[in-house]
């Protein structure tokens, strides 16, 4: 497994690894021989045209999608139909989602605290001061007793990833975690996933926002109709970006 | 009628206050109406007056038999309703076949069946066969209601939940449940209201409840308009108080603020 990084030339023993990996849903084919790496500390930003796969592939790798053929492992756990690997895997990777998927009916503590507490067993008020830092890291202290429909949606974001944080991941999955808000919000979420990237999370990003691609990413992977057909470093991707589609893309997307 | 009470408390309260308040003067509204009612009654006229207390009397066991019944309704409710989405076949075709028997046939014929037609063994008293029998009749309808709410939360929240680590049972039971059966609160609320006009049907095994007793009246004193008169008024009133306390109930979990 320890192959060299096909972008960064890394020798490290990657965290994520994903070999011909395909999925269809009925007789779309969803993702087409995909294989990759995740390298810790890595930031790798998933772009492409919407349904390109992009999304479901971010969805394997906590096997919120099952695929169908190929080998995904985590951490050094293969994602199969094993429940415990499946618990196991589930503890160390968060994931953030477009349209935030909040507990309505709790408080943002709640939110926060409720997987430590029943998952980690952590006692109520050590989970209870930990939210509470977590949101103090996510500028949402003084929300921290309403629910969530009274925030706004780039709040509501921000505590999401708060939220997974708790879980104590090495691996945060963000899937499209800007889509569902208005251009005013987009930067502040925008700044609390670069907050985590400077502190080394590591990251795989689905997202259309591609200045953050280009300042936060270490690696642009580009899906194109299920396949992966490109990784690239950023300079590479945006600058000297030689694939005809991808530039077309790119055009497109910057107006 | 579901506002009623809670349209009365100062604007400036929070939705948990205007609750409680509503449903403490609901509860004692139902405490001081079945203590005053026996008095109030026995002040009325011929023939309300002389049988006020069986008419008090009547009133209890109406409230006890739809209390017990709708306890148990709830419980099976939702036991039934898990079955029923359950992942096992062989626990979804019980669950189906209990709703489709339970809706399918008359409620008297339930009652009746309970009471009459169980084998010796298992023969229990009027009282405990109308309960048993309400029971497991809103019981069927109650799995109806929580299952369709069980099924409106969205998939997101059930993903959510798993990509935190949370096992399948937590996940139902800290995240899917309590958002599912505030939806089919207002079904369960209709079921309870219906549940106490149904218990009248237990008058048809003997117990005495209000209904039975307008009609033990009726059949001594012959003067129907005042004793139906009476006996509707009685039932009037509860549903009118359970309606407020459940729409209480209601209000307090409605943390979106839809309602």
């Amino acid at each position: 497994m320890s192959k060299v990084h096909p972008v960064t030339g890394d020798h490290r023993v990657p965290f994520v690894v994903a070999e011909r990996v395909n999925k269809r849903f009925g007789k779309a084919h969803v993702l087409r021989d995909v294989t990759t790496s995740f390298y810790a500390g890595e930031v790798a930003v998933i772009v492409g045209p919407s349904g390109s796969g992009k999304s479901t592939f971010l969805r394997t790798l906590n096997r919120l999608e099952k695929h169908d053929s190929g080998r995904i492992v985590v951490d050094g756990i293969e994602l199969n139909d094993d429940v415990q690997h499946l618990d196991a895997i589930r503890r160390e990777v968060g994931m953030v989602f477009q349209q935030f998927n909040l507990f309505p009916h709790l408080t943002v503590l709640g939110n926060v605290s409720l997987a430590p507490r029943k998952v980690r067993n952590t006692p109520a008020a050590q989970a209870r001061a930990e939210a509470l830092e977590l949101l103090a890291r996510v500028g949402l202290t003084e929300h921290a007793h309403k629910h969530p429909h009274q925030l706004s949606g780039g709040q509501q974001q921000r505590v999401a990833i708060a939220r997974s944080l708790a879980m104590q991941p090495k691996m945060m999955l963000f899937d499209e975690p800007t889509s569902a808000l208005d251009p005013m919000m987009i930067k502040e979420v925008l700044d609390v996933l670069k907050d985590l990237a400077r502190s080394g999370m590591t990251m795989a990003v689905v997202t259309h926002e591609m200045s953050f691609a280009r300042e936060v990413g270490d690696r642009i992977l580009y899906f194109d109709e299920g396949r992966l057909l490109q990784e690239a470093a950023p300079d590479a991707f945006f600058d000297a970006q030689q694939d005809e589609r991808i530039r077309a893309f790119l055009g497109h997307i910057a107006h | 009628m579901i506002g009623g009470l809670l349209l009365l408390w100062p604007q400036g309260w929070s939705r948990e206050r205007k609750s409680t308040a509503t449903m403490a003067v609901a509860a004692l509204g139902l405490v001081l109406f079945l203590l005053v009612l026996g008095h109030l009654l026995a002040a009325a006229p011929d023939p309300i007056g002389p049988n006020a207390a069986e008419f008090a009397k009547g009133t209890w066991v109406t409230l006890e038999l739809t209390i017990l019944s709708g306890l148990f309704g709830i419980a099976v409710g939702v036991l039934a309703a898990v079955a029923r989405m359950s992942r096992l076949p062989p626990l979804r075709w019980i669950a189906g076949f209990y709703i489709w028997v339970f809706r399918g046939t008359p409620l008297l014929v339930q009652i009746l069946f309970v009471y009459f037609a169980l084998p010796g063994w298992l023969s229990i008293s009027d009282f405990s066969s109308a309960t048993l029998a309400l029971g497991l009749n809103v019981g069927a309808y109650n799995a109806e209601a929580i299952r369709a709410g069980l099924q409106a939360v969205p998939k997101g929240q059930t993903e959510a939940a798993r990509s935190l680590g949370l096992k399948p049972l937590q996940t139902f039971g800290y995240v899917v449940f309590p958002q599912g059966i505030k939806i089919a609160l207002p079904p369960l609320v209709n079921n309870v209201v219906s549940l106490l006009k149904d218990s009248s049907l237990a008058y048809s095994i003997g117990v005495i409840e209000l209904a039975n007793v307008g009609g033990r009246v009726h059949a001594s004193t012959f003067q129907p308009v005042p004793i139906f008169t009476t006996t509707a008024i009685i039932y009037l009133a509860l549903t009118t108080l359970l309606t407020q306390i459940s729409g209480a109930i209601e209000h307090r979990l409605d943390v979106e603020g839809r309602i």
